[in-house]
């Protein structure tokens, strides 16, 4: 028997995004330093997390941290998630594709809120 | 007045809620945070970036000053000011559906069988078809930007669509919906309690109900009732009955079209509907009215909480509200507020149709949860455009059928 294959969610919104910006690329470029914000929240917010659940079992993390050395297997992980990481900074490249790829036009858009209101 | 309270509201935990790991909480809770910054702190600069920048530019261009919120939208586009405000808006949005989507995608197909699981356990009716004609004005845009919209469906059975919904909206409202989501629903029931004190309504039903969050607050306002929500999306539909077998509660949900719900005609004594008709269209919306009237028992009261309509504001607050049209796949949102409802209700034989505000119920979240404890300041609050739950209550239209 063969499981059925994991479902993989829906991650580009039918309806073509709107450009804010007038110089090309800096809609993407914003989206960019904003996933790279909400990453420096996270990463700053795990960092707390863990200094203050070792501080409560009266461990020295910063010296730990610098006697560490990365096996095989760490540093396979860690290029793993640096992947990962890439293909959400990049998701606004992703959108414009599937928007291309469904023909979504801001043309499409209009007419959309035009015969809505209408039909 | 502005409010100036730390926004620390955490969504209550329920048995189909996606259970984010650290980081995806962290993710989350940074997209719930640039949306309060937004609405906080960039919003207000747009109206003196209007006045003393961009409205000059335009009458220097166009030789009059603009009139009305077309005018104004066209001016403002071409500023760098509300170019960063309506980015980040829209980043905001999309940031926070993918968090969201990351706990989902981790936990399928697992969420799915959860929910199957706890709707098998309830008596409570659960309806739907796999050949259902979802309505175009539901499918044409994904709306809100959520991924998949609200029908979207990747596996059998699926609910994670409604999974993305509870999880979302209660991020997009930044917690003001109240733990459970629940506070256009306890509005309404509040409001009934104090206009119509005597009302003991025994068949209730909310059109467009989504993952039932506000139909479960008249389960437990009028517990002897028999409540049924409805919605043309099977995952939603899905997921609200799941969700509420959960929490306890035994509310019916069935995949049906308000236009043309397939119930007996005189059949409810309430049917109420939250944030539904400015996500319908042109055509929808009268019908929706009619059908109101048809299956409400002589005597029956129809509430719709949703927007007012433009005449009730000035055209920059037009402006700011229409940008949901543009920037968050919102195709009716500026057309329905265009639209006359007392006159759709009355064509629809409700002699008498009103508005009304309900005020947030968001006061009573600060007894049910510590992080709520602030929450109080929220309802004092005057009307601002673009921020969530302005001016702290909700529009209700409302009206009886004749005895």
């Amino acid at each position: 028997m063969t499981a059925a294959p994991k479902p993989a969610p829906i991650r580009d919104a039918r309806g073509k995004r709107p450009q804010f910006y007038e110089a090309q690329g800096l809609d993407q470029a914003m989206s960019m330093i904003l996933v790279l914000a909400s990453e420096f929240a996270v990463l700053r917010e795990r960092m707390d997390t863990l200094e203050r659940i070792l501080e409560a079992h009266g461990i020295d993390a910063a010296a730990a941290i610098e006697a560490y050395a990365p096996t095989t297997e760490v540093l396979t992980a860690r290029e793993t998630w640096r992947q990962a990481f890439l293909a959400r900074l990049y998701y606004l490249a992703r959108k414009d594709a599937a928007d291309a790829a469904r023909g979504d036009t801001d043309t499409r858009f209009r007419e959309t809120i035009e015969t809505i209101a209408e039909r | 007045m502005s409010v100036e309270m730390v926004n620390i509201f955490q969504q209550a935990d329920h048995a189909v809620l996606p259970k984010p790991l650290h980081d995806e909480r962290a993710r989350q809770e940074f997209a719930k945070s640039m949306k309060g910054f937004v609405q906080q702190r960039l919003l207000p600069g747009l109206a003196p970036v209007f006045a003393g920048r961009a409205s000059r530019a335009f009458a220097r261009a166009e030789g009059r000053p603009p009139a009305d919120r077309h005018d104004i939208r066209r001016a403002m586009v071409a500023d760098p000011y509300f170019q960063h405000y309506a980015a980040a808006n829209r980043i905001a949005q999309e940031l926070l559906w993918d968090s969201v989507i990351d706990s989902i995608e981790r936990e399928l197909p697992a969420l799915n069988a959860r929910a199957a699981e706890l709707s098998a356990a309830s008596r409570a009716p659960l309806e739907t078809s796999p050949d259902f004609p979802t309505p175009r004005y539901v499918t044409a845009l994904d709306i809100h930007c959520m991924p998949g919209g609200y029908a979207g469906e990747v596996a059998p059975g699926d609910i994670s669509t409604g999974a993305l919904y509870d999880r979302g909206v209660y991020l997009y409202a930044m917690g003001y919906m109240g733990p459970m989501n629940d506070d256009m629903g306890r509005s309404v029931v509040n409001w009934l309690r104090r206009n119509l004190p005597g009302f003991a309504p025994q068949r209730i039903l909310d059109m467009g109900c989504t993952v039932g969050h506000s139909t479960l607050p008249y389960k437990e306002g009028f517990p002897d009732a028999e409540v049924i929500g409805i919605d043309v999306a099977a995952p939603q539909v899905r997921y609200a009955h799941a969700r509420a077998a959960g929490l306890g509660l035994e509310v019916g949900f069935l995949q049906r079209n308000a236009e043309a719900t397939g119930f007996p005609d005189a059949h409810f004594d309430l049917v109420v509907s939250h944030i539904l008709l400015h996500e319908t269209s042109g055509r929808a919306m009268p019908a929706i009215f009619r059908e109101c009237f048809r299956i409400l028992k002589p005597g029956g009261l129809m509430i719709h909480a949703d927007l007012p309509p433009f005449d009730r504001m000035d055209p920059f607050a037009q402006f700011i509200l229409d940008n949901e049209t543009w920037y968050n796949n919102e195709p009716f949102w500026g057309a329905m507020r265009e639209m006359d409802q007392l006159a759709l209700a009355r064509d629809a034989g409700f002699p008498d149709p009103r508005f009304d505000t309900a005020p947030m119920a968001v006061l009573e979240f600060a007894a049910q949860s510590a992080d709520y404890a602030d929450a109080a300041a929220v309802a004092e609050r005057e009307f601002t455009a673009g921020e969530y739950a302005p001016g702290g209550g909700w529009e209700i239209l409302f009206a009886r059928k004749p005895e």
